[in-house]
């Protein structure tokens, strides 16, 4: 089972191919239009400021490294789009450039007068009231002057290797008064210094006897220089920021499937330090600028020169401060999807019915009750769940630990590469092996992605498996910001394919033949491929076809040919896609029957589903997978079919309320611009993610009334 | 079968009342460690109750080495360790206590077998118990009459079940859907494979060379099994699945009917890939691609054999049978309950060999009926009442050979036959049981007899006594005695025999015979002769 790169160099059609990293980054840009909508509440504008910095952070650190790298080693083959690595830079360097300005442009210009307007203030040092220095420049000399290690530089030293994402300073001595080790001669002109400032403190300094206002530490270190190097005059002085080449793939939505699987191991070594992004100060001076970047090695960075703060993640710092409160999205309360009696025994529930579970507008709690009440149940016999990022101090990971200790055979799969250095996964990991569990840290070279849990009970009847399949992580933290959809069964099917599952990635047993799951990378493509196939042989016999679906990102050639075929056939294709599309919709004669939403709202749209009319024998999916070759090959993942009446109800309503938001929906046009949806003349404004809230609450609602007026048939209704 | 015996279990409790709690049923497991790959199936439930909770497999090429080097080797030794270790787990999962493991001949025939044996035993706590080739058809008959219990013509036509393994082939026909005659046959698709791997032709000529060979083991098959008389074939194994889900497009789950010549049309095409082209067009692991060929040829030819218009691809196999098999053991259910397949088959035999069926069957009822007199007595089971009934059948069938010493004949002859259910621990006791129906009594000198273990030993010495007295009351082969009871007396056991006729020469012969019973009984015969009604 170890993934072969696949160097996919396929005919180049930019006619009907978008370029993933620009496909990318227009989705970074309606996350801006977001923040850039006054209508949003300011805290969370603030909150999209920082996650935009973030994201564009890791898209250079990874996407933009590896288009670096492919320049370097004399690649110029185009992808699908037709852009050869190189066009493909010049196109992102811009671009970026082009969001990174309008993201500290509304930072400036919206966000922090709006935080000053509700007494909130980040302030550069020079901005503060002189009376409230002195307790500023007391925290320094205290807190800030013993972590500090100001680095000289020149010619004979190496530049220091500066962590990514850190803030530093750069720092041009005056000839003159220089009295360092090697003073700067005159024809190497004046002698660089750098001074990290420390990451290990927060950004932002609260200023003592001065409520709610902040100062950027960097401008308390630039403030103080004179106290770091006495006697010396510095000449000029910038901050800046340096991004390098993560290597990793960030296991997030956006990055991956890089050029990088295929260099060489020895060659990546060598990279490793390279620096891809330089952010610095806009006022930075030419000789400053110019000394410094000569000193990174490898091939120049990209550099951007900033206005205003670096580094707008620093948002992040505030946001949860009670001061902003009144500034947020209404609060929403994720909603239980049990009777009130029902919650006491979920196996009880689900041996009648199916639970379907829509995250965040419904509660994740019941995930983590039935974890803990599997662990708590002398009948189960085994847990098995695949963990991939969960939260710290996980109720999860703790309910697991108590199985493992009551003696309960439990297997979980852990997922080596999602940053397993923090040290909190190496703690639970050795919590859940110490009490017994076995714990199998994935099969080498597939990152494990399905989200899945099977719980094994003896039951009077004999062996009963009741199964958790999700497309969201088991993270209670991220479960109240990605919308997922879980399923809740102890159908019989399912649970034997679980189980095979389970058995297959913990080696015990070659990957079986399944019926409701299906399993990437040895089976999902293919299914995917023979679905979408499916609709377009009905379709040319004349039968009606439909295809929907709702992903994150959708760039798989394969499966973009295969819907244009069906497309031609005369299926109708609705796709919501939030981020990547590299599908080109609505061309003659190729894609016209193809309509493509991306939904960007306060919620991180995440969930999978996939809908194929089949002649009118339908089905509906959830999945851990998107349509993208890194879902496909590279990962295991798992697609389910829903089944159960209720659920396949439910799903469908869900899909089709995803596709009739009028609101924070974005058409995507033939020529690769998103289009904002408005209503249309008479239709009343609809806005998916406070529609989905409001089902959830209503029905919430009516099931809380329930147990008053229907206890005495309770019995009946359950069975 | 019986009918389903659990219902009530699946009723809800009324409320408010305790019910007492229900034990669940516990599962049990089987594990075959086959030519090609290691398997489990884990169930529960009994006899028509059982339910398949899981089923797991582990490719090993364990017939790859031992048809090639006649032992299984390092490495192949650590894959069925590990893989039998992943069992455990699983097994462990389910709460899985019980199981049965059996080896087929991948194991059976490698000269290591007891080390690699001992070596599973120590490391995964799982003791494997190599099966003959006949325990084998009797498991797979098990899994076949379930997977074709919707097919009415298993019922009236004679069938040809065929599966060829990575060892060998095992055939064994239907008469009227019981079993008649089987047999193991060295012309396994790894054995073929590795048998002409040094060959170093073109595919063509290879497949030419197989085919031929595979030609000539047929012909000798021909002698053996009526393959002419077969109308319905039935194909097992998953290379015969294949060129089921080639021709019908879709998985084999349930028995899938194919016209002779298409079957014969795609085994053909197959047969002509090579192994990569196999490999992609047809989605297989490169272990099975590269015995598809030799395996489907094999198929072929047997087809050709029989007069079959319709092959009959079926999804049993033997792990399915050990499960079923272990589900009835489980619910206090032997071997017994197929003593009609067992007698059937026995009879398939005593034809074979022109046993003069009328005699042979009287026997084998006063047999039956001297051991159910004598229950309390002898103290043995259903089984061996079983080997008994078998014995009594076959237990002249050496006069094929010749007269003078045939009871020693019988006891070869039986001993080398394929009896349905059979195991060659079991045809070794009954071949002892028939031998002693006649003159001398065990000795030393006897070796077949002393080979036996001793509970074997005394197995012989009751059944065979019976045999012998049974055989006295047919001493002229009139079939005079209607019926016998048997009455303990002091320190005697009374014959009571109501006959037809002047019965003298019958007691003369239970009296003379009367030595091996009270050898093995400690009591002397008397023989009573009493007339209709007065028992």
């Amino acid at each position: 089972m170890s993934p072969k790169p696949k160097s996919r160099r396929r005919a180049q059609d930019p006619e009907i191919f978008f370029n993933r990293e620009l496909s990318w980054l227009s989705f970074n840009s309606r996350v801006l239009e977001e923040v850039e909508d006054t209508a949003t509440p300011l805290a969370e504008r603030a909150k999209f400021v920082a996650i935009v910095t973030n994201n564009l952070d890791e898209f250079f650190m990874v996407r933009v490294a590896s288009l670096k790298n492919a320049i370097a080693e004399g690649d110029t083959a185009p992808d699908s789009a037709g852009l050869s690595p190189l066009q493909q830079l010049a196109v992102v360097k811009e671009t970026a450039a082009l969001q990174l300005r309008r993201l500290h442009e509304i930072s400036e210009r919206d966000i922090r007068p709006g935080l000053e307007g509700i007494g909130l203030r980040i302030l550069d040092f020079n901005e503060l009231e002189t009376p409230l220095r002195a307790g500023v420049v007391r925290f320094f000399k205290d807190e800030v002057l013993p972590v500090l290690t100001p680095l000289g530089i020149d010619a004979s030293r190496p530049f220091p290797m500066l962590p990514s994402l850190s803030i530093n300073l750069a720092v041009l001595f005056d000839p003159e008064t220089d009295s360092g080790p090697d003073p700067g001669k005159p024809e190497s002109g004046p002698r660089l210094g750098v001074v990290p400032v420390p990451a290990a403190l927060p950004r932002l300094v609260r200023v003592p006897g001065a409520d709610s206002t902040y100062v950027r530490l960097e401008t308390v270190v630039l403030s103080q220089l004179g106290t770091l190097f006495p006697g010396q005059a510095v000449r000029d002085v910038a901050a800046f920021r340096v991004l390098r080449d993560a290597e990793l793939d960030i296991d997030d939505e956006g990055g991956g499937d890089s050029f990088l699987s295929q260099v060489e191991d020895e060659v990546r070594g060598r990279r490793r330090s390279q620096v891809v992004r330089l952010d610095i100060d806009a006022r930075v001076s030419e000789p400053l600028l110019s000394q410094l970047v000569s000193r990174f090695p490898g091939a120049e960075p990209l550099i951007y020169r900033i206005t205003g703060p670096l580094d707008l993640r620093l948002f992040f710092q505030i946001l949860g401060l009670p001061a902003l409160d009144a500034s947020r999205d209404p609060r929403q309360r994720a909603q239980s999807t049990l009777l009130p009696t029902e919650s006491a025994d979920l196996m009880a529930v689900l041996s009648g019915r199916d639970i379907l579970l829509h995250h965040p507008y419904e509660s994740f709690d019941t995930v983590i009750e039935f974890v803990k009440q599997a662990a708590a149940d002398p009948q189960v016999l085994a847990i098995k769940q695949t963990l991939y990022r969960p939260a710290a101090d996980s109720e999860v990971v703790k309910a697991l630990v108590a199985a493992a200790e009551a003696g309960k055979q439990v297997t979980v799969v852990v997922e080596l590469t999602a940053r397993f250095d923090e040290a909190s996964n190496i703690r639970w990991a050795r919590r859940l092996e110490d009490a017994g569990a076995h714990v199998i840290y994935g099969i080498r070279g597939l990152k494990t992605h399905a989200k899945a849990t099977l719980v094994v009970r003896r039951e009077p009847q004999g062996i009963r498996r009741y199964v958790h399949l999700s497309t969201g992580n088991y993270n209670e933290k991220t479960s109240k910001i990605y919308t997922d959809i879980g399923l809740l069964s102890s159908d019989e099917v399912l649970g034997r394919d679980l189980s095979a599952f389970f058995n297959a990635i913990t080696g015990f047993s070659d990957p079986p033949a399944m019926q409701r799951l299906t399993m990437a990378p040895m089976a999902l493509r293919i299914r995917i491929l023979s679905m979408i196939d499916r609709e377009r042989r009905r379709a040319e016999e004349g039968q009606p076809g439909l295809i929907r679906g709702k992903m994150n990102a959708l760039v798989d050639e394969d499966i973009i040919r295969a819907l244009y075929e069906a497309s031609k056939a005369g299926v109708k294709i609705r796709l919501n896609v939030r981020g990547i599309c590299c599908l080109r919709p609505g061309l003659k004669g190729v894609s016209e029957n193809i309509e493509v939403v991306s939904i960007v709202d306060r919620y991180l749209e995440h969930s999978r589903i996939y809908h194929f009319w089949n002649g009118g024998d339908q089905e509906h999916y959830i999945a851990s997978a998107d349509w993208m070759p890194r879902n496909l090959d590279r990962r295991i993942e798992l697609m389910t079919r829903i089944t159960s009446k209720d659920a396949v109800e439910r799903l469908n309503g869900i899909l089709d309320a995803l596709f009739e938001d009028n609101q924070k929906t974005r058409v995507l046009d033939a020529d690769g611009t998103y289009r904002r949806r408005r209503p249309s003349k008479g239709e009343d404004p609809f806005r998916v993610q406070t529609r989905l809230y409001d089902d959830s609450k209503s029905r919430a609602d009516r099931l809380r009334a329930v147990p008053l007026s229907l206890e005495p048939i309770k019995r009946d209704a359950k069975a | 079968m019986a009918a389903p015996r659990k219902r009530t279990l699946t009723r809800k409790p009324k409320d408010g009342v305790q019910t007492a709690p229900l034990e669940p049923p516990k599962p049990f497991a089987a594990l075959d460690l086959g030519a090609s790959a290691v398997r489990l199936v884990i169930a529960e439930g009994l006899g028509e109750n059982m339910r398949v909770v899981e089923e797991a497999s582990r490719g090993v090429l364990i017939g790859k080495d031992t048809f090639t080097a006649g032992r299984v080797g390092q490495p192949t030794v650590e894959a069925v360790l590990h893989a039998l270790e992943g069992f455990r787990s699983i097994m462990d999962t389910f709460g899985v206590v019980r199981y049965r493991a059996v080896a087929t001949s991948a194991l059976r025939e490698a000269t290591n077998r007891d080390t690699v044996l001992d070596r599973i035993r120590v490391r995964t706590g799982i003791d494997v118990e190599v099966i003959d080739g006949s325990e084998e058809n009797r498991l797979t008959y098990l899994a076949v009459r379930e997977s074709l219990k919707s097919l009415p013509q298993m019922s009236t036509e004679t069938c040809l079940v065929a599966e060829v393994g990575g060892g060998s082939a095992d055939l064994s026909t239907l008469h009227a859907g019981e079993p008649a005659h089987s047999g193991t046959y060295a012309i396994g698709s790894i054995r073929l494979r590795q048998s002409f791997a040094a060959f170093q032709g073109t595919p063509s000529h290879f497949r030419k060379l197989i085919l031929r060979h595979i030609k000539n083991v047929v012909d000798d098959i021909r002698r053996e099994l009526p393959l002419k008389d077969v109308t319905q074939f039935i194909a097992l194994g998953a290379d015969a699945r294949l060129v089921g889900r080639v021709i019908s497009g879709s998985e084999v789950t349930t028995p899938t009917s194919i016209p002779r010549e298409s079957f014969l049309k795609t085994c053909e095409d197959i047969a002509a890939l090579d192994v990569d082209t196999i490999l992609t067009t047809h989605g297989v692991s490169q272990a099975e691609a590269e015995t598809l060929a030799p395996a489907l040829l094999v198929y072929s030819e047997l087809v050709r054999a029989t007069s079959a218009a319709i092959i009959t691809v079926s999804n049993a196999t033997l792990r399915h049978g050990l499960i079923f098999d272990l589900s009835r053991s489980e619910a206090g259910l032997g071997i017994e309950v197929f003593s009609r397949q067992v007698m059937a088959s026995a009879h398939a035999v005593g034809e074979k060999y022109n046993y003069d069926a009328k005699h042979a069957r009287h026997i084998a009822s006063l047999a039956l009926r001297l051991f159910d007199e004598l229950k309390s007595e002898h103290g043995l089971d259903a089984r061996d009442r079983l080997l008994l009934e078998v014995a009594a059948l076959l237990h002249d069938i050496g006069l094929f050979v010749n007269l003078r010493a045939h009871h020693k004949h019988s006891q070869y002859l039986i001993s080398v036959s394929e009896i349905f259910g059979m195991s060659r621990d079991d045809l070794l006791v009954v071949s002892n049981i028939a031998r002693y129906h006649r003159r001398g009594l065990p000795q030393r000198s006897h070796i077949p007899y002393m080979s036996l273990d001793r509970e074997a030993k005394i197995v012989v010495n009751k059944l065979g006594a019976i045999l012998r007295l049974a055989n006295a009351l047919d001493a002229d082969h009139q079939q005079k005695v209607r019926s016998v009871r048997v009455r303990p007396e002091d320190g005697v056991i009374a014959f009571e025999v109501e006959g037809v006729g002047d019965l003298t020469m019958e007691r003369l012969a239970l009296l003379a015979r009367s030595d091996f019973f009270q050898d093995a009984f400690g009591r002397r015969v008397i023989f009573r002769e009493v007339s209709r009604g007065e028992s």
